[in-house]
């Protein structure tokens, strides 16, 4: 057993005996549940609701969770997959459509990747990581978000390009 | 290039993977190109306040069910027990000739009735200064119903329903006892809705708007869906757990009996709290009483009456 599922079937332990340490493994798992929903959502208002349900069911049936060796996310995943074809199906029948089959040969490398990328946009500089937010999650203008952080549009795009720039270098570093 | 003109290059390519248009030529840049490719899993991103909005409702869900760990402590005896008012010794006494229940003194105050697996408490009179206690309905799973609804009317019992088999797969009778207590007597039958491994004494729920009940014990108490049955665009039949109990919960046109449940927790305070906010009316604020307990109470919106404490095991 390594060093980190040593901890984290500690973790897991920790949160069967007492929900309140669920958080925990929340933290360690978010981002990689996120990638993994995200990929596959039609839309970012899919990714949070099918990532929130992955969560609460995690925490609704934690303590029945048995470890076999097998790091958690494998059980995550499932959850989400059957949740994801749950609305599928549901959609399907509404549009009497089925849904194109997602495999992918890339699937663990563009996950990795995507994790990494989320982990380091964390760890930017407080301006940075505003305008990486609200241009690419919130997906607001270029106008509008000097205007909320008020800044000038030139400086905006400035902290954009910083940013992507150092992402890409810590990205490269981390490869 | 100069700076400026790099800037606004590369922002027009933020465009064009925002806009999802086809990015290929971006990505074939060889100065940009590197950073279209993080632009486009930078779409990605998950927004912060989403992130720490989930992260704050998991760990008050995790905090009620920390809250709620606990329960019961024994066999028979879970996280939700149904109460009754003792009506002198006889819904016990009922109980002993119907189903071959077992009671016994549990502590001052309450008497525990033991029917197969599960456990029922009578209020021996201190608890009906606090919160009144009325009559309520059970769901038995017997080896015979035909025989236990006989049993039940040479106690006393008065026929609503003769045993008759039932569509979602139950042979099941409905007697009121003498003390006004409605008790459902089913035998499951093979290839039925009712999954296996219940209790045998199972509270259940029947009302109008039963997703809406569901959704108000999932608020205030952490249940839990196992199983649920639709059709018509109704719950049919739902299975759900609260802590360490089920109960059984239905769509009805007129709602069930609202009865009195008992509920063994490690923290009365915050599942109090949380019954409250999630719509449950107040009948007694946490106190600190004479028999041990800290005890709270409070009404849903079915009228059920939900003793919440600690310190019973």
């Amino acid at each position: 057993m390594t060093a980190s599922t040593d901890d984290e079937r500690r973790l897991i332990e920790a949160a069967q005996a007492d929900p309140a340490r669920f958080v925990e493994l929340y933290d360690r798992y978010f981002d990689r549940v996120y990638a993994f929903v995200s990929r596959r959502a039609s839309d970012r208002a899919l990714a949070e609701d099918v990532t929130a349900e992955v969560f609460h069911h995690a925490l609704a049936n934690l303590g029945r969770y048995e470890w076999r060796g097998l790091p958690l996310s494998a059980w995550l995943f499932r959850i989400a997959s059957n949740a994801l074809a749950d609305r599928w199906r549901h959609d399907a029948r509404e549009r009497n459509e089925v849904p194109d089959d997602v495999a992918d040969p890339h699937e663990a490398e563009t996950l990795e990747r995507r994790v990494m990328l989320f982990q380091l946009v964390d760890r930017l500089p407080e301006a940075q990581r505003q305008v990486i937010q609200m241009r690419f999650v919130e997906e607001r203008s270029i106008r509008e978000i000097a205007a909320a952080l008020g800044r000038s549009e030139g400086a905006v795009k400035q902290l954009q390009l910083r940013a992507v720039e150092n992402l890409r270098k810590d990205m490269r570093r981390r490869d | 290039m100069t700076e400026g003109a790099l800037v606004d290059r590369f922002d027009r390519i933020v465009d064009v993977v925002l806009q999802r248009r086809d990015a290929t030529a971006a990505l074939r840049d060889a100065e940009l190109g590197p950073l279209a490719a993080v632009a486009a899993d930078l779409r990605y991103t998950p927004s912060e306040a989403f992130k720490a909005g989930l992260r704050s409702g998991l760990a008050r869900r995790a905090a009620l069910s920390s809250a709620m760990a606990g329960g019961g402590g024994r066999e028979g005896l879970t996280t939700v027990t149904p109460l009754v008012a003792a009506g002198g010794a006889g819904v016990a006494e009922f109980m002993t000739l119907v189903f071959g229940a077992e009671h016994a003194p549990l502590k001052p105050g309450y008497r525990e009735v033991r029917v197969g697996d599960s456990s029922m408490l009578i209020d021996e009179g201190h608890l009906q200064t606090l919160v009144p206690l009325r009559p309520a309905e059970f769901h038995v799973s017997v080896d015979d119903a035909d025989a236990a609804f006989e049993r039940a009317l040479k106690a006393g019992g008065t026929s609503l329903g003769p045993p008759t088999n039932r569509p979602y797969g139950e042979r099941a009778g409905f007697v009121r006892d003498p003390f006004g207590n409605h008790w459902f007597i089913g035998t499951p039958l093979p290839g039925g809705l009712l999954p296996p491994g219940r209790r045998t004494l199972m509270p259940f729920f029947h009302s109008p708007g039963a997703r809406d009940f569901m959704a108000f014990l999932q608020r205030a108490f952490g249940a839990i869906e196992e199983r649920v049955h639709e059709g018509g665009g109704h719950v049919v039949y739902a299975l759900m757990r609260i802590g360490t109990a089920q109960i059984e919960v239905g769509e009805a046109d007129e709602p069930s009996m609202p009865g009195a449940f008992y509920m063994s927790v490690a923290d009365a305070d915050v599942v109090y709290a949380e019954a409250i906010d999630a719509g449950a009316a107040s009948l007694l604020p946490p106190t600190d009483r004479p028999e041990g307990e800290r005890l709270a109470a409070v009404k849903d919106p079915m009228g059920n009456h939900w003793l919440i404490a600690r310190g019973l095991r």
